[in-house]
């Protein structure tokens, strides 16, 4: 009997311990980002140059979507979500994750995230309304399901009557293909390439931008490593805007930024041509009353979850 | 309320079955000797102790318990935790949480990072030998940078009394927080905190918005003091974080070490703009050092002393709130295992096992609110009916070629506008469907689609696997025409398909129900091939002395043999479907469990997810059950033979 207790106890103190000890700091910046997502930091990735700013080793691993990145971050892997997609994040502080937004990374008109409907279904923004009852596929709780939202709005279709079904980009773009849903929404430039081959994209980058549908990707950070080192997030937020300084003045390295993000040149480029890299005073002003602030308020995100004082540089 | 009782019955029952157990081993008279499996029969004591631990774990680990007895404890945490956010960063700056100040740490890793770039320097080929000594001078200078902020002489009266001034307010602050009275609230300020109080609700209220599926998530903690104490301490770290953010401001800039810095930023920049664009790699290298120098400009680098008064307060006002907690702290420890409260600006959150695993009150009422038709999850409820005219069933089972293959044509409208139907076309409505009849009742939803799904793909399996499995183990071409295509692709995962059934199969039930179906097949094939070959000779021989033909021989002889091998085959493959149809439904997913677990993911629905893995383990346990009630009635010789 005394075994068995004194078993029971030392195996919850064990766990109580382990999982005490699995959140404590490392010696190292964790950095989250995606593959098939350019950004002109991923030359630094590459170079090794955040770790050259910070003075310590800083290590990418690479994510599918941006929920994976939350949880990471909550499971106290990741410090750092670099391009985290908005929605994602309200998602995950609207359930109170402790995580800060600090940073835009990017943001892109429909050319990054988009609703492509097949050729063979006809539907065109015109007779849009005609994809009510039939199957949409949308990457649920991402940047697509928001612009999914947006573009019906829109075109004046309603999204309750479509079977909405949930599929990541990839396999939208696969049942685009064979014709298994009318409509899909996608992310990420092989499978919009993928889906336009079959379709076209339901409203134009231009329309979109008229309609004030706008993805917005952003830097996150957990609290804990905010508040312990605010001087290592200050360098992270720094020589991003660097990055997309060279950018701008078209000095990046090419070739580099495509390995890192595992696409081709002519590729990365056109998705690169989609995306705005803001300048810091820019940031500033869409994170405290701009597009970002505006997005924010639209979705109903609790107040408190932004940081601006690491910008302006 | 339910929480406390059900503890303390949980308590009770573990402890009454243990002593009963133990009175029972001590009393009873038990003849079977060990081995026998009598021994193992009876116990519905230990079942009682098994799940009630089961239930104890998930009630302390999900910190129901502590909701249970102390409701007000996350409120207070909160407050506590407010204080730790506060004074996390200034910790942080002193060797308590960590091993070296700040400061030092600092200096070490810029020192290094000085090194390192004048070794990449003197060891660069790119470079000529007086961009060398240029940059190195300026490698240098940036050195020379941080004795001016670490000197005790060189440190400004200014700065000196702005960090008295903090030290003061945290001692004043210890002072204050030790008073009975303190924040020294007044009637009206306490009327307003009330009425935020009362809005707020307490600790994990549920609000379920019908239908859309976001059920958005509850406000876990409550922020707003509700307790004297818990004010105490929302009052204290309201202070104690406007002085972390003077000390974030503070800079220990002499007038030296800015006049020094400017010199040092204004060279580099002038020797930059003076190279040419054949000698970008000179530059690169004087930007480096560049940014070195506003890293040791941007951080707080103090004189080693300078800091010392305030550290101790600092440390004194730590151990006081720590005693300040007094038993708060103990709830803290013994009934939050394996996390805490956090808090993360205004707002506050379970951190730690309460966050992933949902408290179970939290988690059947959900389920309730789930199981209600009008919610359900993404407009389908979890498991209801719905009412068919069978004369749908009718025109699904019928194919609609039927009346294509009819002689005639179909109607065509005449010139008044009227369509008039022929026996043709009175075909077509009847093989589509297109008629009235009665209507019976159909489940359908979440749970009777998965169902569905796992229930085809295993009645498929058998259909094909087990007439396969006979042949292949009586037949020398079949064992040899199919044992390689088997044996090839048995070992398979079945998730391997998964990439290819959107591609081949579409994303609707034929994709899913296939994979499940390739599942039970191999399992299937196994199980009657077994069964067949392993058949005892002498029965055979026998019923074929008897005159038994070979049909009958099948029909009496090998079949009933091969039975009991089959069912335990079904058995596994029902287990085996299960575990593969949640990955089938995350493919491609507009119904069914592995659906609803999948999206629930996405917004952090912990309870949602919990409720699916429970109604999994529930499904698969009454499948189960069913077929060992089955195996009892078709095999009631086995293992007696």
């Amino acid at each position: 009997m005394k075994k068995i207790l004194s078993f029971i106890l030392g195996s919850i103190f064990a766990l109580n311990l382990s999982i005490s000890v699995a959140n404590s700091a490392a010696n190292e910046v964790r950095v989250a980002y995606f593959l098939e997502w350019p950004s002109p930091n991923l030359e630094d990735m590459m170079k090794k140059n955040y770790s050259k700013a910070l003075g310590i080793p800083v290590k990418w691993t690479s994510f599918n979507t941006g929920v994976e990145m939350t949880e990471a971050m909550l499971a106290g892997d990741i410090d750092i979500s670099y391009s985290q997609g908005l929605v994602p994040f309200i998602n995950a502080v609207k359930s109170n994750a402790p995580i800060k937004l600090i940073d835009i990374a990017m943001e892109y008109g429909m050319g990054g995230t988009t609703c492509v409907t097949s050729n063979a279904s006809g539907i065109t923004k015109a007779n849009a309304s005609e994809l009510e009852g039939k199957k949409v596929a949308v990457p649920l709780g991402t940047m697509a399901d928001y612009v999914f939202t947006a573009s019906m709005e829109i075109v004046g279709a309603d999204p309750s009557k479509m079977t909405v079904i949930d599929m990541v980009p990839e396999d939208g773009a696969a049942a685009l293909v064979s014709g298994d849903v009318a409509m899909a929404c996608l992310f990420g430039g092989n499978s919009i390439a993928a889906a336009t081959e079959v379709g076209s994209r339901l409203i134009s980058v231009e329309e979109a931008r008229a309609g004030g549908i706008l993805g917005i990707d952003i830097t996150s950070v957990t609290n804990k490593f905010m508040n312990e080192n605010p001087g290592m997030v200050r360098t992270f937020v720094e020589v991003t805007h660097e990055a997309n300084d060279r950018y701008r003045s078209g000095k990046s390295d090419m070739s580099s930024m495509s390995k890192a993000s595992a696409m081709e040149v002519s590729k990365m480029k056109g998705t690169l041509d989609g995306f705005k890299f803001l300048t810091p005073e820019e940031t500033k002003q869409s994170m405290e009353n701009g597009n970002l602030s505006g997005f924010l308020n639209g979705m109903g995100t609790p107040s408190g979850n932004v940081d601006t004082s690491f910008l302006p540089l | 309320m339910l929480t406390q009782f059900v503890t303390i019955l949980i308590i009770i029952s573990i402890i009454g079955c243990i002593l009963y157990g133990r009175r029972l081993i001590r009393t009873e008279k038990v003849d079977a000797v060990f081995g026998n499996p009598e021994r193992a029969k009876g116990g519905a004591h230990w079942v009682i102790v098994g799940s009630s631990a089961i239930l104890m774990l998930w009630l302390y680990y999900s910190w129901d318990i502590a909701r249970g007895f102390y409701p007000k404890s996350a409120n207070e945490l909160c407050q506590v935790a407010k204080i730790n956010e506060s004074l996390l960063g200034l910790k942080y700056q002193f060797p308590i949480e960590e091993r070296e100040f700040k400061s030092t740490s600092i200096i070490k890793i810029e020192n290094k990072n000085l090194v390192k770039i004048a070794n990449e320097i003197k060891e660069s080929p790119d470079l000529n030998d007086q961009q060398k000594t240029i940059l190195v001078s300026y490698i240098d200078r940036t050195s020379k940078l941080i004795p001016f902020l670490t000197s005790e002489e060189l440190i400004e009266m200014d700065t000196k009394i702005k960090i008295q001034e903090m030290t003061e307010q945290i001692k004043q602050l210890s002072v204050n927080f030790q008073k009975e009275d303190y924040p020294y609230e007044t009637d009206a300020q306490k009327n307003e905190r009330q009425k935020l109080v009362d809005e707020q609700g307490g600790w994990g209220i549920v609000t379920i918005d019908s239908g859309s599926g976001s059920i958005e998530n509850t406000i876990e903690i409550p922020t707003a003091p509700q307790t004297n104490k818990g004010l105490k301490f929302h009052a204290a770290a309201k202070e104690l974080s406007l002085i972390n953010d003077k000390f974030f401001k503070l800079r220990n800039h002499n007038p030296l070490f800015k006049s020094t810095i400017k010199q040092l930023k204004d060279d580099i920049k002038d020797y930059r703009k003076a190279l040419d664009d054949s000698e970008e790699i000179a530059s690169d290298y004087a930007k480096n050092i560049v940014k070195i120098a506003r890293r040791i400009e941007f951080a707080s680098i103090y004189p080693p002393n300078a800091l010392n008064e305030m550290q101790a307060a600092i440390i004194e006002f730590d151990e006081l709130q720590k005693k300040e907690q007094a038993g708060l702290r103990l709830i803290d420890i013994l009934l939050f295992p394996s996390g805490t409260i956090v808090a993360s600006g205004a707002t506050c959150s379970e951190q730690g096992s309460g966050r992933w695993l949902p408290k179970p009150s939290d988690t059947f009422n959900k389920f309730v609110q789930l199981s209600k038709p009008s919610v359900g999850y993404k407009n389908v409820p979890l498991l209801w009916i719905k009412l068919v005219d069978v004369s749908k069933m009718i025109g699904f089972i019928l194919p609609d070629w039927i009346a294509d293959i009819l002689p005639g044509e179909y109607p065509i409208h005449t010139k008044d506008g009227i369509v008039k139907d022929n026996f043709k076309s009175n075909v077509l409505k009847v093989v589509t469907g297109d008629f009235k009849l009665f209507k019976v009742p159909v489940p359908f939803g979440h749970i009777w689609d998965s169902f569905m799904r796992v229930f085809l793909g295993l009645v498929f399996g058998i259909i094909i696997g087990v007439p396969l499995g006979l042949f292949m183990g009586l037949n020398r071409f079949a064992r040899g025409f199919f044992d390689p295509l088997i044996e090839l692709y048995r070992p398979v995962p079945p998730l391997a398909w998964a990439p290819l059934i959107i591609s081949v199969l579409g994303i609707d039930n034929t994709g899913k129900v296939f994979l499940l179906f390739m599942v039970s097949l191999s399992i299937m094939i196994i199980s009657a091939r077994a069964g067949a070959s392993g058949t005892q000779l002498s029965k055979i021989h026998a019923a074929h002395s008897l005159g038994a033909s070979k049909k009958q021989i099948l029909r009496h002889v090998i079949f009933p043999n091969s039975l009991p091998e089959i069912l335990t085959g079904i058995r596994v493959a029902v287990g085996m479907c299960w575990g593969t149809l949640v990955a089938a439904e995350f493919l491609a997913g507009t119904t069914g469990i592995g659906f609803v677990e999948n999206v629930a993911k996405k917004y952090f629905q912990w309870e949602v997810i919990w409720i699916t893995i429970i109604v999994m383990g529930l499904l698969g346990l009454l499948f189960d059950v069913t077929l060992r009630k089955i195996i009892d009635k078709t095999i009631p010789w086995r293992g007696k033979g």
